[in-house]
């Protein structure tokens, strides 16, 4: 049969000669039967499907930088959230005796030599004003006059200073002859007593402030406030987003266009002036609601997050939601081309529907890296506000207050600013750099 | 491009009167008055003081008053940091030290943000560029507080006594090193980081293979064809980032005691002092938006592809 077929071709014919491709490959016709159950079987599971998800992830593993900040994400979450179970302080507890400590201290009988050696050392014997008194009186014979007794006070007073510089310039002198080292972890006096006898005693880590509070569960108290601050923020934008801007896509034409003035009005309001202002006026607010008679679900829910975080969120919810709706508007407006839209729409699937089954997941991708890139930048925001004190107020520490706290003694405490500012830098970095890499792992035609 | 004008002008006016407006009504929602952080006056003397500024009439009629002196160029006076004098003397007193400090500051980002990131995009996936992104990265990641007070203990305390810890402006060029420095530490890392991605767009275009077929040097290739280009992005971001660096970052003036809009604006909310947090808000908002207008009229003269009535993304 094929042979009566066989048409003469043309020396030059750029159309392939099936025939002799045929006999080259030592095929036959057999070999284009349809296939057998077991063979498809086995041909759909020699390419197990790969989702969209894990697709994503299998290229995110292969970012090394993505995933470092991620492990990094996930230990500040440990140590936020587990780390104050752990340490017996709280936040907001003075540890008498414990004051101003640094974070390390120097072992105890290494302190014991040290007093001994400046005791035997400072031969100036601490002046009392009595006796100084009484002594004058006994030369003079007669009862001194105010004057008199003013010039001994002065002389009492400058001398115990001068004795007392003289022996805080002494200490750090002795501690380098005596060859006296740092140990980690700061300890009080009375703490390193009770080590010594054998009990057991929680270092200060990173040392305590002012008041005694340790600056370690401070600092996990500062992250979780500043985490929950980042995802709650970056929920209320993705939500406003989300529903704001496919709803203006999706409809179109005037309510388009009407919605889109919004949009750029709010876009040109200066928002760190307005967000400043809003979480100024609402705390006040808030806080007398939470402190009026009446009741209820909202009131409790007001008083348990705390007047504070609730104005931040709201101040951050009512302009940073913009560049979400901004995205996920354009995606919409791509997305409702599409056929499978059009199918939905003939198939009476109604307006809300085409948007919460079909258009937001296509858009998905975005979606999740513009919520995760919001994160660090409300962090910033939270702390950027307590530094000015009109964020997160005391006793409940935040990681920009405790930096302002510790301007007053920056320079000798100056551990007191690292540790926040250090925490606070690289808990953004690490959602920036993990960001970053979901954007290039969900959508690798954007990655530069 | 005049239709365009006018509707942007138009939009702005627009904003500044709903900012105004929110101003107004946010600062009257606030429970307390003015007069409460001081001994408690009698009945009578608050009475009489809330007569003689206009705070015991219905709150729409102190906005109506409040904006129609606004339009005669009346912001009103202080009633407690500087008691009463004039609002505007105290913004235009302030200003121009604020916009001294965020003009250098705003300068070096600029000069030496963009030149850093056509460089990291030129030498895109060598060290020069990992070590560079890991800086910009680094930059953004970190609060302007936390850059200007690491600087004051690394420069201005402990060993190094280089630069005064509080600013001084007769000291001359010692005390604006450290504020300028800390101010425009983040557009500069935000600018380089922009300028690489928008390089990196423009290097891959056909006009610059064109560039380099025709054997132009690299220096040409990278200012005159893609630099121009890669430039726009940039622009946009540049915009509302002058204004609001002229109008000073308020953590840094806060950190170095710079008498600056910015920190003024700090302390009148923190002191309620409802016609000069007014005053303020209404004038830094005005030079944002006005700020933005213009930028949005010069990029789009620099570009002409950018369609100008089509509000595109």
């Amino acid at each position: 049969m094929a042979d009566n077929k066989k048409i003469k071709r043309c020396p030059v014919s750029l159309q392939p000669d099936i025939e002799a491709l045929l006999a080259e490959g030592g095929l036959s016709d057999a070999d284009f039967a349809p296939a057998t159950k077991q063979e498809q079987e086995d041909f759909i599971q020699e390419r197990a499907s790969v989702s969209y998800w894990k697709d994503a992830w299998r290229r995110l593993r292969k970012n090394v930088v993505a995933m470092v900040a991620l492990g990094v994400i996930i230990f500040l979450i440990l140590f936020a959230f587990v780390g104050p179970l752990l340490v017996p302080y709280g936040y907001d507890q003075f540890n008498k005796g414990a004051e101003n400590l640094h974070p390390f201290h120097y072992a105890l009988e290494d302190q014991v030599r040290l007093e001994e050696e400046i005791a035997a050392r400072t031969e100036t014997e601490v002046l009392d004003e009595e006796t100084l008194m009484a002594q004058a009186e006994a030369e003079k014979g007669e009862p001194l006059t105010s004057v008199e007794k003013a010039i001994i006070r002065a002389q009492v007073k400058a001398s115990s200073q001068s004795s007392q510089s003289a022996e805080t310039v002494d200490e750090n002198a002795l501690r380098k002859e005596l060859g006296i080292k740092k140990k980690l972890f700061g300890y009080s006096r009375a703490e390193l007593e009770q080590k010594a006898a054998g009990e057991s005693v929680f270092p200060h880590v990173f040392g305590t402030d002012m008041y005694g509070r340790d600056i370690l569960v401070r600092v996990m108290y500062g992250a979780r406030v500043s985490m929950a601050v980042g995802f709650f923020a970056a929920l209320l934008v993705l939500v406003i987003g989300a529903i704001y801007g496919s709803v203006s896509g999706y409809c179109g034409g005037r309510v388009d266009a009407v919605m889109q003035r919004i949009v750029e009005l709010i876009y040109s309001v200066p928002e760190m002036l307005v967000v400043l202002l809003i979480a100024t006026a609402l705390k006040p607010i808030l806080t007398e609601y939470v402190n009026s008679g009446s009741g209820g679900p909202l009131k409790s829910f007001v008083t348990i997050l705390g007047p504070n975080l609730i104005s931040m969120f709201i101040a951050f919810g009512m302009l940073y939601w913009v560049t979400m709706s901004r995205i996920i508007r354009g995606q919409v407006l791509q997305l409702k081309q599409q056929e499978y839209v059009t199918a939905a729409k003939a198939l009476g699937a109604s307006g809300g529907r085409i948007i919460r089954r079909h258009l937001l997941p296509n858009c998905i991708g975005q979606i999740v890296v513009t919520t995760c890139l919001q994160i660090p930048s409300a962090i910033f925001l939270e702390s950027f506000l307590s530094y000015l004190g009109v964020g997160v107020s005391a006793p409940l520490p935040s990681l920009g207050s405790m930096a302002t706290d510790a301007l007053s003694g920056m320079y000798t405490y100056t551990y007191r600013l690292i540790v926040p500012s250090v925490v606070l830098s690289v808990m953004i970095l690490s959602f920036n750099l993990f960001g970053d890499g979901l954007r290039d792992a969900l959508d690798p035609k954007l990655k530069k | 491009m005049g239709k365009y004008f006018a509707k942007r002008l138009g939009m702005a006016v627009v904003t500044i009167f709903l900012v105004t407006c929110v101003t107004f009504l946010l600062m009257n929602a606030v429970p307390g008055s003015p007069w409460l952080s001081e001994k408690t006056p009698s009945e009578a003397t608050l009475a009489a003081l809330n007569a003689k500024y206009g705070l015991d009439k219905p709150v729409i009629v102190q906005l109506f008053m409040y904006l129609k002196n606004l339009l005669h160029g009346d912001f009103g006076v202080s009633l407690k940091m500087q008691r009463n004098r004039e609002v505007l003397s105290i913004i235009l007193e302030m200003f121009p030290v604020s916009a001294k400090v965020g003009a250098i500051a705003l300068c070096w980002a600029v000069l030496v943000g963009v030149p850093l990131g056509c460089l990291a995009a030129f030498k895109r996936g060598k060290l020069t560029d990992s070590i560079l992104r890991v800086v910009c990265t680094l930059g953004i990641s970190m609060p302007s507080f936390v850059v200007a007070s690491v600087l004051l203990v690394v420069f201005a305390g402990g060993a190094l006594k280089l630069f005064p810890t509080i600013f001084d402006a007769s000291q001359g060029w010692r005390s604006y090193v450290l504020p300028c420095f800390s101010l425009g530490f983040y557009p500069m890392c935000y600018t380089a980081r922009q300028t690489r991605s928008a390089m990196l767009d423009s290097l891959n275009q056909e006009y610059i293979k064109t560039a380099r077929a025709k054997g132009l040097k690299n220096g040409k290739i990278i200012f005159k064809h893609a630099l121009r280009n890669a430039l726009i992005p940039v622009i946009t971001y540049l915009g509302p980032q002058v204004a609001f660096t002229l109008c000073g970052g308020f953590v840094v003036e806060s950190v170095f005691s710079i008498p600056g809009l910015g920190r003024y604006f700090v302390q009148s909310i923190q002191n309620r002092d409802y016609p000069v947090i007014m005053g303020t808000t209404i004038f830094l908002a005005t030079f944002i938006i006005l700020m933005n207008v213009v930028v949005d009229i010069l990029y789009k003269v620099a570009d002409p592809r950018i369609s100008l009535t089509k509000g595109g993304d």
